[in-house]
């Protein structure tokens, strides 16, 4: 029995969105790349802060509001109400400022992959992962203390760019969006990991002296892949923070990214389907435990339960099944006959065709 | 000029930060990962105290033996059913690094399920978070009043690192602990016991955190989250001290403790009036300035190197 269906199937959409792309952002990463981003949430919270504490700001004194007048930490919620109004009249702007959001959102992640991994990346991936996961952790600690940022432990609310549409449609037309983005995301990801550039990385993760060997600038490819999957979670980052309108430094926890790990791993490193199997588990059994942890009489919160249940799992597969529930395939190559039909095609007696008439014969 | 109770709590955090970075020291020189799970090694100290404090009234600096014994146990049993299977599979260094923080998570939620059992199954007044436990004796030198976590947290670390350093240096145990540290391949074809030195560092590694642990929640208030909260310290520390001397890991929790408590002091004086709230910070810039500049850490820096290349050497390095 499930309270409300069609509630419940939103929020499941919605956050299977922002987990996909999370997941497969550090499927590209840690699965092609090798790269342990013990900081996801790190650029995950970029996005949203971002989200949080521009767009009210930016569109405040278009509604008639002097954001010097008032204190914006204690009357924030006040001014997210007043631009959602303002939203609700203005389609376009409305629009406009969800577009540019969303693409600041993507650049600071980006930006944030880059700075977070430059003092490490070059080293062992024991320092890259102490670095990013302390980063992550820093991050939440200057939001949580620096008001001007995200109104400190207050949070702050986000206002509606949907407002302009009816309650249902703009709740539908959202988790679309968010669904398309994510799907999109997935589609990027894995065209990315089967071009020549997916090889190059996939070369440095296993073996990082023959790929600079062969004159691949492992530095490089590594930091281009952390900036690729930053900008991605930046944008998980900000489609959840206007999902749930509002954001607190406090819900950006390591074990966030702990649970993008276990999704990653145990669908399969390496394997996109893996990663969105993943983010289908987890999120699936997220909801469940959200759904019923009321009527469990147990003295203390389940979600701990969970946790360790997910640690066991995760344990339990890098022991007996390191490669996940769907292991990584061997790069997809042209099929043979493919390329002996291109070129038969050719018509001119080129030095090609001749060898081919060649290899025939033997 | 600098208030003495201010240095005096630097060393009572530095000796905490001291305990831990030794232990995390210790484990990272076995396997080469490092462990995520350490901080929780310290919360469950902390509760092994505080339930016995608590249930049986004992002070906290009687259950010291108990609190190494019980984190030391618990680092052992998951060196054995967890680290150990997965290294001898051929897991990779990142698989192992999310394990320990798979570890880490779980034992923080399992400190937080007994926190909430606990404090229903106990008298209201009872409090299993944010507790704090009252200092038992304190000792007046001049006109400085000592407190007794200053004298026993000094007490321990003076005499534990000097056990460690006998340990390693004159014993054969030892002396086969420093070979199977270096060389764990050679280490075992002249017969030594890899698998049992490995153990025997978790184990330590385990007890130091617990005793660290034991003795926290007289200096702070505690809760499920609060070694974990450390772990980024003891992090500063230990790539300060190069991650591979018990040496490095005690000169680094010193500069990293001192650097914290004092720092943040100085940085919330009036021209500046930063939060406290920042004092994570320290830390993490202590972490990505090492990295830029010395990776391996304080004690693989060659030094007369550098001071020759300041000139503050006449003639350079002879070498």
């Amino acid at each position: 029995m499930i309270a409300d269906p069609i509630r419940f199937l939103l929020d499941f959409t919605a956050l299977f969105a922002v987990y996909l792309m999370l997941s497969v952002s550090l499927n590209l990463e840690y699965g092609y790349t090798g790269l342990p981003n013990f900081g996801k949430v790190l650029f995950f919270a970029g996005g949203a802060f971002v989200a949080g504490s521009v767009t009210a700001r930016l569109v405040a004194p278009w509604a008639g509001i002097n954001l010097a007048e008032i204190n914006y930490s204690i009357e924030n919620v006040k001014v997210a109400i007043a631009v959602s109004k303002y939203f609700a009249q203005n389609p376009g702007v409305a629009i406009g400022v969800f577009v540019f959001i969303i693409l600041l959102s993507i650049v600071v992640g980006a930006l944030l992959g880059y700075v977070a991994s430059y003092p490490a990346i070059r080293l062992r991936e024991d320092y890259l992962g102490i670095t990013l996961l302390a980063a992550g952790e820093l991050l939440r600690i200057i939001a949580r203390n620096y008001e001007p940022l995200i109104c400190g432990t207050l949070g702050v609310t986000i206002p509606n760019p949907f407002a302009w549409m009816g309650i249902r449609a703009q709740e539908l037309a959202q988790i679309a969006l968010m669904l398309s983005a994510a799907i999109l995301v997935w589609v990027f990801v894995e065209k990315l990991a089967r071009s020549p550039f997916g090889r190059m990385i996939r070369a440095v993760r296993d073996s990082e002296i023959a790929a600079a060997a062969m004159g691949k600038d492992v530095v490089k490819a590594r930091m281009t892949s952390l900036v690729i999957g930053s900008a991605i979670a930046g944008l998980a980052g900000a489609l959840y923070a206007f999902y749930t309108g509002a954001v607190h430094a406090d819900d950006y926890v390591p074990i966030r990214t702990f649970l993008v790990w276990v999704m990653v791993i145990v669908g399969g490193a390496g394997n996109n389907a893996g990663a969105a199997l993943g983010a289908l588990a987890y999120v699936t059994m997220d909801r469940l435990i959200a759904q019923y942890k009321h009527y469990l009489a147990v003295p203390f919160d389940v979600n701990y339960l969970s946790y360790v249940f997910l640690g066991i799992l995760l344990i339990l597969i890098l022991m007996y099944r390191p490669e996940g529930i769907l292991p990584e395939k061997p790069s997809r190559t042209i099929d043979f006959e493919k390329v002996v039909k291109r070129i038969e095609g050719v018509k001119e007696e080129g030095m090609l065709s001749k060898l081919l008439k060649k290899f025939r014969r033997s | 000029m600098i208030r003495i109770d201010i240095l005096l709590d630097a060393v009572v955090f530095s000796n905490l930060l001291v305990l831990m970075s030794i232990g995390l020291t210790l484990t990272y020189m076995t396997l080469k990962i490092p462990n995520f799970a350490h901080g929780d090694f310290v919360t469950f100290g902390i509760y092994t105290t505080y339930t016995m404090y608590r249930l049986m009234s004992i002070s906290p600096y009687m259950t010291l033996p108990a609190a190494f014994l019980a984190s030391g146990s618990l680092a052992l049993a998951l060196y054995l059913t967890v680290f150990r299977p997965l290294s001898k599979r051929g897991t990779s260094i990142v698989g192992l690094m999310i394990a320990s923080i798979a570890i880490e998570i779980m034992l923080r939620s399992c400190m937080h399920i007994y926190a909430d059992v606990m404090t229903r199954a106990t008298p209201p007044n009872v409090f299993f978070r944010g507790f704090i436990i009252r200092e038992t004796f304190w000792i007046s030198l001049a006109n400085v009043k000592l407190s007794g976590l200053l004298i026993a947290s000094t007490a321990l670390v003076i005499g534990l690192v000097l056990t460690l350093h006998l340990l390693l240096t004159r014993t054969k145990f030892g002396v086969a602990m420093r070979a199977a540290i270096e060389n764990p391949g050679l280490a075992s074809t002249l017969g030594i016991n890899v698998g049992l030195v490995y153990a025997v560092s978790w184990f330590l590694a385990g007890g130091l955190a617990g005793i660290a642990g034991a003795i926290l929640p007289i200096k702070l208030p505690c809760d499920p989250e609060t070694g974990w909260a450390f772990l980024l310290r003891v992090f500063a520390a230990t790539i300060l001290g190069g991650f591979s001397s018990i040496y490095g890991a005690v000169l680094g929790g010193y500069i990293v403790g001192f650097a914290e408590v004092v720092g943040i002091y100085l940085l919330s004086l009036p021209p500046i009036n930063l939060s406290t709230a920042y004092k994570p910070a320290i830390s993490f810039t202590i972490i990505v300035v090492t990295l830029l500049i010395a990776p391996r850490g304080l004690t693989a820096v060659n030094w007369r190197a550098v001071a020759a290349k300041l000139h503050l050497v006449k003639g350079g390095v002879s070498k």
